[in-house]
């Protein structure tokens, strides 16, 4: 924009061109790249007349990092390790995801125990991106205390990560046929240690944070998503199930062997953040559910196919993909092979994209601390959004 | 149903999909100027838009939109061809609003126009980068039919063959077949 007095032009490609249609006497503020949240590197262009948000919009493309051109020079398996990047919430879902589409592809049948394996550290991961999701939100409303409980609950987990999949954050521990380590003693007493833990803390946080009435003063109430809005932007996962939506791809499209175990999808009326709050807080309950049921059946077996593809491995042609439900919302991986040596094209749908495209229609009219409040509730992880 | 849906578009094809082997149920092709119809019709049935995304092939560019639906869930891939010296086809982004940025990303990474998608900036790329990088070469190109899983058409208008593998192997294949028959 044109600063009359210095008779410069200020601003990059993106504030000129949100400028344009800017009204008098707003101000036009970037919230980001760089902002003490751990969103990650988003930033939103605001129009502000004092402190309502006139318009916002998100300008992506500060992580983005072409994943899908890369998906072109490498073979799938070699591709693998990608999945961990892309979303460091629920990297254990896009592995399932991109796993499940080169298994479709080639026809290959995962062993059962390998499939308990994928269940259990999925469900796992469903609950570290939760309690991250759920401190750094806090975080975001102003207090400084949750962040650091939900990272202690966190560490326990990751021990238990740790031992199927070697890594603490970025897993790529799914191989196309199976997973790659199998579950042993050790984790099985972790485990057994930290679901009665857990259990005993989520109370205590219902207490402290839930029903806060500072907390409930800043989202209830705040961001009221109607369904007509969700199914325009493609938002899904506990932005959906916040608004009434009882839409989990675990049981739309069942996979694996969730029909096995006996649980509940929360699903909440109201659509605003307390709504979608409350989501995922049960989640983490019926997650626990899930993995308890799931040691208990274990079976056992292999944990990968015989004759699992290596590097080498071409996929037959054709098209595929897998479905699978993040903690964010539907994942798909679609993979297009032509039967050489790379794919030919792979498509990564992050459901965190379609949540975050409405966030400019949300914010409208809103107070700056309240448009805060919403994108925190979208719970965004902007490396699945840039890929 | 989705049937009916497609019943009342002027389609090229309607094909079923194996959704065990390839996750989807329907592949319908349509031309470009169906698009922003069928997208209407698919919002008041209540669909919801997983994606948008392109795949560069011999014969054009295919565009393909993949829809949804939560109470029925229901994987439709619509595509529409468009040729590469002129990628462009109308916006369903009136429609469905989250439609801008996936139609922004195509573009970004295939250089598709998409006419009146309202803001039709670079979304993940930089501004200022003249390169498509998911466009192929000439040579690295592969027709469609060799890419596709085989589906079961259920219509296609005359002349469609999309989805029919090269004639020239299917009629070396006659010739030997031909060549052996009478012992030559």
């Amino acid at each position: 924009m044109r600063n009359e007095k210095l008779d410069l032009v200020t601003g990059d490609f993106y504030t000129q061109n949100f400028q344009k249609g800017a009204r008098e006497n707003t101000l036009i503020l970037n919230l980001g790249p760089q902002h003490p949240s751990t969103h990650g590197v988003l930033r939103v262009l605001l129009e502000l007349d004092g402190e309502y948000v006139l318009r916002a919009e998100p300008v992506l493309g500060y992580l983005h990092r072409m994943h899908e051109k890369m998906a072109e020079v490498k073979t799938l398996v070699q591709y693998m390790p990608n999945m961990g990047r892309v979303d460091y919430g629920h990297p254990l879902a896009w592995n399932w995801a991109f796993a499940g589409a080169a298994e479709r592809l080639g026809g290959i049948e995962v062993p059962e125990r390998a499939e308990f394996i994928r269940v259990i550290s999925t469900e796992l991961n469903r609950i570290t991106s939760h309690l991250l999701w759920w401190g750094a939100y806090i975080l975001d409303l102003g207090a400084f205390t949750p962040i650091m409980y939900a990272f202690d609950d966190r560490e326990r987990l990751l021990d238990m990560l740790q031992i199927l999949t070697g890594s603490r954050l970025t897993y790529s521990s799914f191989r196309i046929g199976g997973v790659c380590a199998d579950i042993n003693d050790k984790f099985i007493e972790l485990c057994k240690d930290f679901i009665p833990y857990m259990r005993s803390r989520l109370p205590m946080y219902k207490a402290l944070v839930t029903d806060n009435i500072i907390l409930r003063k800043r989202v209830e109430e705040i961001g009221v998503f109607d369904q007509d809005m969700i199914r325009r932007y493609g938002a899904t996962g506990p932005v959906a199930r916040g608004s009434g939506i009882d839409y989990d791809v675990r049981r739309a499209e069942p996979y694996s062997v969730y029909d096995r175990f006996d649980w509940q999808v929360p699903v909440y009326q109201k659509g605003d953040a307390m709504a979608r709050y409350l989501v995922r807080l049960d989640e983490i309950e019926q997650s626990m559910r899930i993995v308890e049921q799931a040691l208990a059946q274990l079976p056992e077996g292999k944990i990968i196919v015989d004759k699992a593809p290596k590097y080498t491995w071409k996929a037959p042609k054709g098209e595929a993909c897998f479905p699978v439900e993040g903690g964010r919302g539907l994942i798909a991986v679609h993979v297009i092979s032509d039967g050489g040596k790379t794919p030919y094209k792979i498509k990564l749908r992050a459901p965190g994209f379609s949540n975050l495209s409405l966030f400019a229609e949300a914010s409208r009219g809103t107070l700056l601390a309240d448009s805060v409040a919403i994108l925190g509730s979208l719970d965004l992880i902007i490396p699945e959004i840039d890929r | 149903m989705m049937e009916t849906v497609f019943d009342q578009l002027s389609t090229q094809c309607v094909a079923k999909c194996d959704y065990a082997k390839t996750g989807l149920h329907w592949s319908v092709f349509l031309p470009a100027s169906e698009i922003v119809r069928a997208a209407k019709l698919l919002y008041k049935e209540e669909c919801f838009l997983e994606d948008i995304t392109a795949i560069d092939v011999k014969e054009g560019y295919l565009v393909v939109y993949r829809f949804n639906h939560m109470d029925r869930p229901c994987r439709v891939a619509l595509r529409v061809l468009v040729p590469h010296a002129a990628p462009k086809l109308p916006s369903i982004s009136h429609v469905f609003h989250g439609a801008e940025w996936h139609e922004r990303e195509t573009h970004d990474f295939y250089g598709i126009e998409f006419s009146d998608n309202p803001n039709l900036v670079p979304l993940l790329l930089p501004a200022d980068l003249d390169v498509h990088p998911l466009q192929k070469e000439e040579g690295a190109r592969a027709s469609l039919a060799d890419l596709l899983t085989p589906c079961e058409v259920l219509r296609a208008e005359p002349g469609f063959d999309l989805l029919t593998p090269k004639a020239e192997e299917e009629g070396k294949k006659a010739k030997t077949a031909g060549a052996e028959a009478t012992g030559a």
